[in-house]
């Protein structure tokens, strides 16, 4: 969802409250703890999210199959905007199931590729990282059964930078219920030298989304971004 | 140092607040949000579930949660109460014919254990339109002046036209700085 995040707020992710707080602190010491590699943890059978937060690296594979989202959450709405100018950046919202039948179906995606719909390509251009101040919102559908104690946690890696890594605790949600989530925050003011590798190289920045329930990894998501947009044919 | 102390030195480091937005269906919470952050309202549908808004203001690291107020979904507001530090119980004031309904929901809120150390900001929302009860009216149909458990306040707004959100806010984040960011 958020785009590129502000280095300082690494360890901004958070809800309102004592118990987690507290279990910030930890958090924070487990940033500086041993760092595990992708390989350790897929052996390890489940992760959870202080595994996630130790990964040194983006990850190669999904460390869950889509089946582990046996609460049915489903992500309806991405959307981006600049609160400068209340410009709608970027929208996307998946079509209620009864439309989807009416379209085309994707040629690429005929080979039914069990990872669509986990992935996502975002293209922008280089003014997108010159924003001042964005809200990034997503909006998700949950199943009939209630879920307690969601939480994502979003890193963002340019090549093996972190650049940001965002952790938020949705905590109860409601069954059957639609929910929405924005994040309004300060855009970092990045490097020039590191703004320019990042538009130099698309699709180098990428990012790692991981969705727990009861700290137990349910979804995985990835995406990776371009800012050159407008600068090729 | 006492461990109320050094949770209380946290706080302060991150100046963070979680404010809970509850009240009947159709009082305008979500409008009351979308409104206070700049965005349209010309799309807002029943809330049947939860809007969260993660934003900065005056310093403040706010988390806003806005709950769908539909009695069906009533049930699960506590499951929302856990460490708030602000309540922001809003008011469709030109609705008279629920003003009772929505005066027992308040109180028994009040009465809740987790609610205890909270702000109370009500909004008596809908000023723009015809026939809506003043604050005056609201306070006193909503027996606010019994309250002596909570810091308490009430502010006539209106979400459609933003007026005096912002009165209301800065009243309830400022009283909850002053309880919970000031302590050495």
């Amino acid at each position: 969802m958020s785009i590129v995040g502000n280095i300082s707020h690494k360890k901004s992710g958070n809800v309102g409250n004592v118990a987690v707080r507290q279990a910030k602190t930890r958090k924070d010491s487990i940033l500086d703890a041993e760092p595990l590699t992708e390989e350790q943890l897929l052996k390890k059978g489940s992760v959870s999210p202080d595994d996630v937060l130790r990964l040194p690296h983006i990850t190669e594979n999904y460390l869950c199959s889509p089946e582990a989202n046996v609460y049915d959450i489903d992500f309806t709405r991405f959307k981006i905007r600049d609160l400068e100018t209340g410009t709608i950046l970027f929208e996307i919202a998946k079509p209620p199931p009864a439309d989807t039948e009416d379209n085309e179906p994707d040629p690429e995606q005929e080979e039914s590729d069990p990872n669509a719909g986990r992935f996502v390509r975002y293209q922008f251009t280089p003014q997108f990282l010159k924003l001042k101040t964005v809200g990034a919102t997503v909006e998700f559908t949950v199943g009939n059964k209630a879920v307690s104690k969601f939480r994502m946690i979003e890193r963002h890696f340019f090549r093996d930078k972190l650049l940001k890594s965002f952790d938020f605790e949705f905590g109860f949600c409601i069954p059957n219920s639609k929910n929405t989530c924005e994040h309004i925050y300060e855009f970092p003011t990045l490097a020039p030298d590191l703004v320019k590798e990042m538009i130099l190289h698309p699709f180098e920045t990428r990012s790692d989304s991981f969705y727990f329930v009861d700290d137990r990894l349910i979804m995985h998501n990835k995406a990776d971004y371009a800012y050159d947009g407008g600068l090729q044919q | 140092m006492g461990f109320l102390t050094v949770l209380k030195k946290m706080r302060q480091k991150e100046k963070e607040m979680r404010l809970l937005m509850l009240g009947l269906d159709n009082a305008g919470k979500t409008t009351i949000l979308k409104r206070f952050n700049g965005e349209a309202i010309d799309t807002i549908s029943p809330t049947l579930g939860f809007n969260i808004k993660t934003l900065e203001h005056r310093g403040y690291k706010l988390n806003v949660w806005d709950i769908g107020g539909q009695k069906s979904l009533r049930s699960y507001w506590r499951n929302y109460f856990e460490c708030t530090d602000g309540l922001i119980w809003v008011v469709d004031s030109a609705d008279k014919r629920r003003l009772e309904d929505c005066r027992k929901e308040l109180h028994s809120l009040l009465g809740e254990e987790r609610l205890a150390g909270a702000t109370l900001l009500v909004f008596a929302n809908k000023q723009d339109l015809p026939g809506a009860l003043t604050a005056e009216e609201i306070r006193d149909v909503l027996e606010l002046e019994q309250i002596k458990t909570h810091h308490w306040q009430i502010v006539w707004c209106s979400a459609l036209t933003g007026q005096n959100l912002l009165e209301g806010m800065d009243w309830i984040i400022s009283d909850i700085a002053s309880r919970i960011f000031t302590l050495d």
